[in-house]
């Protein structure tokens, strides 16, 4: 098993709806204006925006992005206390009360998806009772990162074991993709024909970010064509 | 000298506690090998790097011991005590 | 302990600073203590808030306490490297520098070792480290490479000392306890010089690898990750060039401060100051090879994501810091050092504290513009050192002067014994030597 994204660049519309449903699905903290204009701003999911040319051509491209869930993954290797590591079925996790907080993960990735609690994460009083009982609340001073809802996964395990099967495409989705209104972004076991990642991660039209660093991403673009 | 007894008991109990101190690292050290073969997380570059370690702190307590009983030997035999 | 006011010794001058301390040492000490005090102070408040009180955010992670801690331990390499490599090729003009260098390496090694810790979110899970390290991240071969450093460099000045100590206790200083426990019985006899002779052979041999290796190491930090501007083999020797540069230069700073205030210039003399910013010119001749060709190899081969680091140092927000660094490491130690009318005591006590700076701002220079241009499409990320962060940096060189002072008001400065035996051998075993240097007379020619 090796789970997998595949985000359809053709049609995303970059309206960010999976960037607030990570944000709610994983508690992740919302700071303060003054800290986000500092660079402190928490997103697991983030959308880029890549400018394209000169004026009169000038292109906005924008693209959501999810952690890259290396094969080869360059921040687990640098990790000095084992806080991160790739679990057998591929996924990228972070160990919350594990963590020393020295930020070596977040200087070696290089798609830069780590976030930093920098202070205690603090909720509105509203917000704290819509807190996902599912995931974990980071204390200050650790590392996070999208992982592939992993919460998720551990659900879908349960309720397939209860009915007593395995797991079947669509059991187990992200909160973006599940949420993207468009339906590019698509989640599965890209080893396992019948799920819909697998034919799609091998589209002519699929490609990863900064592929000949040889990190192995399992998160695929499909390209735009124009 | 009751104090000279003293003195003598610290200086030997210090050179133990630098063995301790470094026997402390290798056991240390020792360990992250043994969790990495358990794990099987990387121990190759966990062996290279206690081969180099284990061999230079040893060598550091060595030398120490070696001047500490080599001063003590070389003491002009002791009339005044 | 009979005899207060000890005998006339030909070396009073090394050993007054210990036996008669004066005032404005408590004065300073006092100062330094309150900075000291604060500095903590500010530390316990980072610990309870968290780093948030730090200038560093996503992407430049890190800041002021990682660079500081390069700069440290840079510094560290003055010491017993330098030290080992001139006893090592039997350089006479060693004898009143290197327990000076020495003991630099031992305190800064100390602070510098300490920043990791500065640096973490979690400092109260360093035990993780006892029980789950992972021996294949560079942070802990770090870990390693500067606890071997700081003991070798420790044992490489205590033995050395020994002597010392012993003339200390013979002379009934006080506290007596403490020279009688370190002295370990030294009585000067020919077994223990021997002895300690061997020890010292030793030791040089085995330091110089250590050194090298940690500043090795420390540049593996940046170089064993993919990122534009880090990713380079040339970094563990520019690394070690750049810490020998930044230490040669602390030393002569160091050299020039206590000459000054304990009226050393009998003892450092012209001909040192000399000889060591002469290799300081070399050093600086040195880094520039490296810096060039670390340059550029980066701007030819014109990576995208490696030009982007490159031009925000050259030409965007960093040039300022790039090219102050450029002056301070080459331009101005050239132009100073070079030229006998300027190679003078003030000359390079400029020199030297450029090249401080130069190296500081190298390592800034090394750390963050790396981290604030990621290679995906993020805006260009900010740093601003915080109060707290300016205040640990200035809390850390607190620490260095306090402890410096500290030893000097215990132990002196320069190895006594090693300028006694400087006077009563050198002469005669640098003539051998040098004898042993020529060539050998003609044998005479059998007669056929």
């Amino acid at each position: 098993m090796k789970w997998g994204m595949v985000i359809d660049l053709q049609k995303c519309t970059g309206c960010g709806e999976c960037v607030a449903a990570c944000k709610l699905e994983n508690n992740v903290a919302i700071v303060e204006p003054k800290e986000s204009e500092m660079g402190r701003t928490m997103l697991w999911m983030d959308m880029l925006t890549v400018y394209e040319g000169e004026y009169p051509r000038l292109r906005v491209r924008q693209f959501p992005r999810p952690c890259m869930h290396c094969d080869h993954p360059p921040c687990t290797k640098v990790c000095p206390v084992r806080a991160t590591y790739k679990n057998e079925e591929g996924i990228v996790t972070q160990i919350y009360p594990q963590c020393i907080g020295c930020r070596y993960c977040m200087a070696a990735c290089p798609y830069t998806v780590k976030s930093f609690n920098w202070y205690k994460p603090e909720w509105a009083p509203g917000i704290r009772e819509t807190a996902n009982p599912d995931v974990s609340v980071r204390p200050v001073g650790v590392v996070e990162k999208c992982t592939f809802c992993v919460h998720r996964l551990q659900k879908a395990k349960e309720q397939a074991k209860s009915e007593g099967r395995n797991l079947r495409d669509g059991d187990f989705q992200t909160a973006c993709a599940e949420s993207c209104p468009a339906g590019a972004i698509v989640f599965g076991d890209l080893e396992n024909t019948s799920h819909r990642v697998n034919p799609l991660s091998r589209s002519p039209r699929a490609t990863r970010l900064l592929e000949d660093l040889g990190t192995e991403p399992k998160v695929i673009y499909l390209k735009e064509v124009d | 000298m009751m104090n000279n007894k003293l003195i003598d008991r610290l200086q030997i109990l210090s050179i133990s506690l630098i063995w301790l101190l470094f026997t402390g690292i290798a056991v240390w050290i020792l360990n992250l090998i043994k969790e990495s073969l358990r794990l099987h997380d990387a121990p190759d570059a966990s062996l290279g790097i206690s081969l180099v370690a284990i061999p230079v702190f040893f060598t550091l307590s060595s030398v120490l011991t070696y001047v500490f009983i080599g001063l003590r030997k070389g003491r002009k035999k002791d009339v005044e005590s | 302990m009979e005899k207060a006011p000890a005998a006339p010794h030909p070396d009073y001058d090394l050993l007054r600073p210990i036996e008669n301390p004066g005032k404005s040492f408590y004065y300073i000490v006092a100062v330094l203590l309150v900075i000291i005090l604060y500095t903590g102070y500010v530390y316990i408040r980072q610990v309870y808030y968290g780093l948030g009180v730090t200038g560093m955010a996503q992407p430049v992670t890190w800041g002021f306490y990682i660079i500081n801690f390069v700069f440290f331990i840079g510094i560290s390499h003055a010491g017993t490297l330098i030290s080992a490599i001139l006893r090592l090729s039997k350089a006479e003009w060693r004898r009143p520098i290197t327990r000076m260098a020495e003991v630099i390496t031992a305190i800064v090694l100390a602070i510098g070792g300490l920043h990791p810790i500065l640096d973490l979110g979690r400092p109260d899970r360093m035990t993780h480290l006892f029980y789950n390290g992972r021996l294949q991240s560079p942070l802990l071969w770090d870990i390693v490479s500067i606890t071997a450093y700081f003991t070798a460099s420790t044992v490489y000045l205590y033995i050395p000392m020994i002597p010392d100590i012993a003339i200390l206790r013979d002379r009934g200083v006080k506290p007596r306890w403490l020279y009688e426990f370190l002295s370990w019985g030294w009585q000067g006899t020919e077994q223990q010089h021997k002895v300690l002779d061997r020890a010292m052979n030793i030791l040089m041999v085995v330091v110089i690898p250590i050194a090298v290796s940690v500043h090795t190491i420390i540049s593996y930090i940046f170089a064993m990750t993919v990122q534009p501007g880090w990713h380079s083999t040339i970094f563990g020797p520019y690394f070690v060039v750049g810490a020998i540069f930044s230490g040669i230069a602390a030393i002569l700073v160091l050299m020039i401060v206590f000459r000054k205030i304990f009226h050393l210039e009998r003892y450092l003399k012209l001909i040192h100051f000399n000889y060591l910013s002469v290799l300081l010119l070399v050093m600086s001749l040195l880094w520039f090879y490296f810096t060039f060709s670390e340059y550029l190899t980066g701007y030819y081969g014109h990576e995208p994501n490696e030009m982007r680091v490159f031009w925000y140092k050259f030409s965007g927000a960093f040039a300022p810091y790039f090219w102050t660094m450029v002056t301070c490491n080459f331009l101005l130690p050239l132009i100073l050092l070079s030229n006998r009318k300027t190679r003078t005591i003030p000359g390079i006590l400029i020199a030297s504290i450029s090249v401080i700076i130069g190296m500081w701002l190298e390592r800034l220079i090394i750390v963050v513009p790396s981290l604030a241009n990621p290679r995906l499409s993020y805006p260009t990320g900010i740093y601003i050192p915080s109060h707290t962060e300016w205040m640990l940096f200035l809390g850390g060189v607190s620490v260095f002067i306090l402890g410096y002072m500290m030893f000097a008001r215990f132990f002196p400065v320069i190895s006594v014994w090693e300028i006694q035996e400087g006077r009563q051998e050198s002469a005669k075993t640098v003539t051998e030597r040098i004898t042993s240097y020529m060539p050998d007379p003609e044998p005479p020619l059998a007669k056929g």
